[in-house]
């Protein structure tokens, strides 16, 4: 043999060696990926997927009760994943719109709006019988367009004064109480002539704690015809309120956003927060010796200022298969069981949907309970529209102008009203 | 062609092809669709039953009177690219000039100090500046007036003040980036170059245009370039330290504004033609950018 023959013969057989190790390559990529991708279903089981964006301590009792449902049908596998709101709502709407996602979608109800026009979700009214939904307060079974979209298992979502009691022995019923409570906390500890302790915080940054004040002034977001009705006076007068706990009372920190407040609590900054009832067990947890109130009553106009109350519940993806969506309604079910309910409300404190639950001794006696359900009395209903996001949207820039001291009270509740019209014009285009 | 070619680029074909079908899945596609949708009404009332509707929301997108509107947003992404590359590469490339000097002890303890930033998940920086930005009980203002004697800032009340706090909690976090790209490059120049610039009697100054500057280009371009794209795509630190455009909608990135309209108002056709819009605004960027400076020419 040449020398170059042996050099052809030695480029080839390096060639072939290279396609072989490049071909092992490959192969191994595909079989990886097949292994990983491809995770084999549980022999015959039956999935059904919930997205929800509750925090921790529920979604430990949630699972929980998925155990026991899935010992209870063997055949049935259920998953329960966690998404933050806004990732939750864009995900699904994405997910719906191309004939996949989650069985059961659980959240607020004015999630309700947006997923109804896009024609995502199931009405609910002939898939549970009458009995059923007759169990349920009125208030867990949300309606839009005349069909039951959501059954809630927990009613709320709504705003409290969350008082620290060693601080403040008895919580304040009136803004006036609020007021001189509020003065009598803040106060200079270290003399460097700056507050150490507020009377008062909460998120003052975002329009959702506005409500109450603006419903304390004889406000709402929206007229009888659903329309934004931003500019009215009890907006006007909400915002000037909260400008004068800031700059006249100085009863509020100067900035003060969800954490900032929340840290400033469980520190014990602060005597007194305004926050839901998400946020009772972290204080609990914190080792508050923390008391819960609704929010107080506006001398002015004798109103109580109401939060926006909100149930939380189920709905069905409407892409959901008959064999699935028989699980799914059984899972709705035992989710929403007596006992199931009862052992929620007595864990996290979260208001029961079933009358039965809300008749118990539990909910009756317990301090925490009892005032939670006032403050919900106190409340309106968050409307499910879709066109709520613009008004949020609409609320915030200007509600923060007041607050930075570029606008107006009353140019702020004009420009509310104006910009939740645009918003909502553009949204509907 | 000869059997044994065929055979080659057959296999060379199936080996490439998964790859090339990942990316059709994954980039060709989604993009093709962003353009449909741009041409489309799609949104909230029309998600299902949308339409072909031709440069529509293009024109919205320079006409429409939002508050703020597309030019006032795109001066300030402008301003906000430029203000945070010029403090990712200044920064970077100081301190990678610093590392890379011979006798400093304890380097790889100070690279990996120093590389930490980018090391954190953004969205933990993102919340972690935001409270140190209070304007009571954040780090930043106690140290203003209690070591400085100055007045504390209401970083997050008002928008120029919120511009800034964005753009620091973004230097902070992009210098690395560009620390590690520099010191990779700088390292690669073959010390001879600087003996025989020594050997001629060249400055410091000489050696740093006529050695290192033109060495570490051709890795420090691509780097720029990239860190543009990156820093005018940066949704995460403004949406975050900003809490979604505060205060009063007015601190506001391109990107920021797309995810606004498309993920909170659902108006998918106009976020989708937003999108198109950025995209050719980073396209003509990389290109010119490019050829300006010749990146992709070899630098030996």
């Amino acid at each position: 043999m040449t020398k170059g023959a042996a050099i052809v013969n030695s480029s080839s057989m390096d060639s072939r060696r290279l396609h072989i190790l490049l071909f092992i390559c490959f192969a191994s990529f595909v079989l990886l990926g097949c292994l990983s991708g491809c995770k084999p279903k549980k022999e015959g089981k039956i999935k059904i997927t919930i997205w929800h964006q509750d925090r921790i301590d529920i979604r430990l009792v949630l699972e929980s009760q998925l155990q026991k449902f899935m010992k209870l049908h063997p055949e049935v596998e259920v998953e329960q994943l966690f998404k933050e709101t806004e990732s939750l709502r864009s995900g699904f709407i994405i997910s719906a719109i191309a004939g996949q996602g989650p069985e059961i979608v659980y959240g607020p109800a004015d999630q309700v709006g947006p997923f109804q026009v896009m024609d995502i979700i199931l009405p609910l009214e002939d898939l549970f019988d009458r009995a059923y939904l007759d169990q349920f307060d009125p208030k867990a079974l949300t309606y839009y367009k005349g069909h039951l979209y959501q059954i809630a298992d927990k009613l709320g979502n709504h705003l409290t004064l969350v008082y620290n009691k060693k601080l403040v022995p008895k919580p304040p019923t009136t803004e006036k109480e609020l007021i001189a409570i509020g003065e009598h906390l803040t106060q200079d500890l270290n003399g460097d002539g700056k507050p150490d302790r507020y009377g008062l915080a909460w998120n003052y940054t975002e329009p959702f704690f506005f409500i109450p004040f603006m419903t304390g002034f004889g406000g709402w977001i929206m007229d009888d015809s659903g329309k934004p009705a931003l500019n009215n006076p009890g907006t006007v007068d909400g915002l000037k309120f909260i400008k004068d706990l800031r700059d006249k009372y100085k009863i509020i920190p100067n900035e003060s956003d969800y954490e900032i407040s929340d840290l400033l609590f469980k520190d014990g900054k602060v005597g007194m927060i305004i926050n839901g009832d998400w946020s009772w067990s972290g204080y609990e947890k914190a080792g508050i010796d923390f008391g819960v109130a609704p929010l107080p009553k506006i001398s002015k106009t004798g109103l109580w200022c109401g939060t926006m109350v909100s149930p939380k519940g189920f709905s069905l993806n409407a892409n959901i298969s008959e064999e699935k969506k028989k699980w799914a309604i059984e899972l709705i079910k035992f989710l929403t069981s007596d006992e199931n309910e009862l052992e929620a409300a007595t864990i996290l404190h979260t208001m029961p949907t079933k009358r039965s639950v809300l008749a118990s001794s539990f909910v009756k006696n317990n301090d925490i309970m009892k005032n939670s359900e006032i403050a919900i009395d106190h409340g309106r209903p968050m409307p499910v529209v879709p066109e709520l996001r613009a008004i949020w949207d609409a609320m915030r820039p200007s509600y923060q102008a007041v607050l930075g001291g570029y606008k107006t009270a009353e140019q702020a509740a004009a420009d509310m009203q104006l910009d939740a019209l645009n918003k909502i014009k553009e949204m509907n285009e | 062609m000869t059997g044994q070619k065929i055979k080659t680029k057959a296999f060379v074909a199936f080996l490439v092809a998964p790859a090339f079908l990942v990316l059709i899945g994954v980039v060709i596609y989604p993009f093709i669709f962003n353009v449909v949708i741009s041409m489309s009404n799609m949104s909230l009332t029309h998600i299902k039953d949308w339409r072909f509707d031709g440069i529509r929301q293009y024109v919205k997108v320079f006409t429409e009177e939002s508050k703020p509107n597309f030019y006032g947003i795109f001066l300030k992404t402008i301003i906000w690219t430029i203000v945070n590359l010029i403090f990712h590469v200044s920064i970077g490339l100081f301190l990678a000039v610093l590392l890379n000097q011979k006798d400093i002890r304890g380097k790889a303890v100070f690279r990996t100090i120093l590389v930490l930033p980018w090391a954190v998940p953004q969205l933990i920086v993102a919340l972690t500046w935001r409270g140190m930005f209070n304007y009571e009980y954040g780090s930043i203002n106690l140290m203003l007036t209690q070591w400085f004697g100055l007045p504390a800032v209401q970083w997050l009340k008002s928008p120029l003040e919120t511009f800034i706090a964005v753009i620091i909690t973004n230097v902070w976090l992009g210098f690395p980036f560009m620390m590690i790209i520099a010191l990779g490059a700088l390292q690669s120049i073959p010390h001879e170059l600087y003996e025989a610039a020594d050997m001629d009697g060249a400055s410091w100054f000489q050696k740093l245009k006529n050695i290192t500057i033109p060495l570490i280009r051709p890795a420090m371009v691509p780097a720029i370039t990239l860190g543009t794209i990156w820093t005018f795509n940066n949704l995460n630190i403004v949406w975050l330290v900003s809490n979604a455009g505060e205060p009063s909608d007015q601190t506001h990135l391109l990107v920021s504004f797309v995810y606004k309209a498309a993920f909170n108002f659902y108006r998918y056709g106009y976020g989708a033609a937003l999108s198109m819009v950025i995209f050719f605004i980073l396209l003509a960027f990389s290109l010119t950018f490019m050829r300006r400076t010749k990146a992709t020419e070899a630098a030996y």
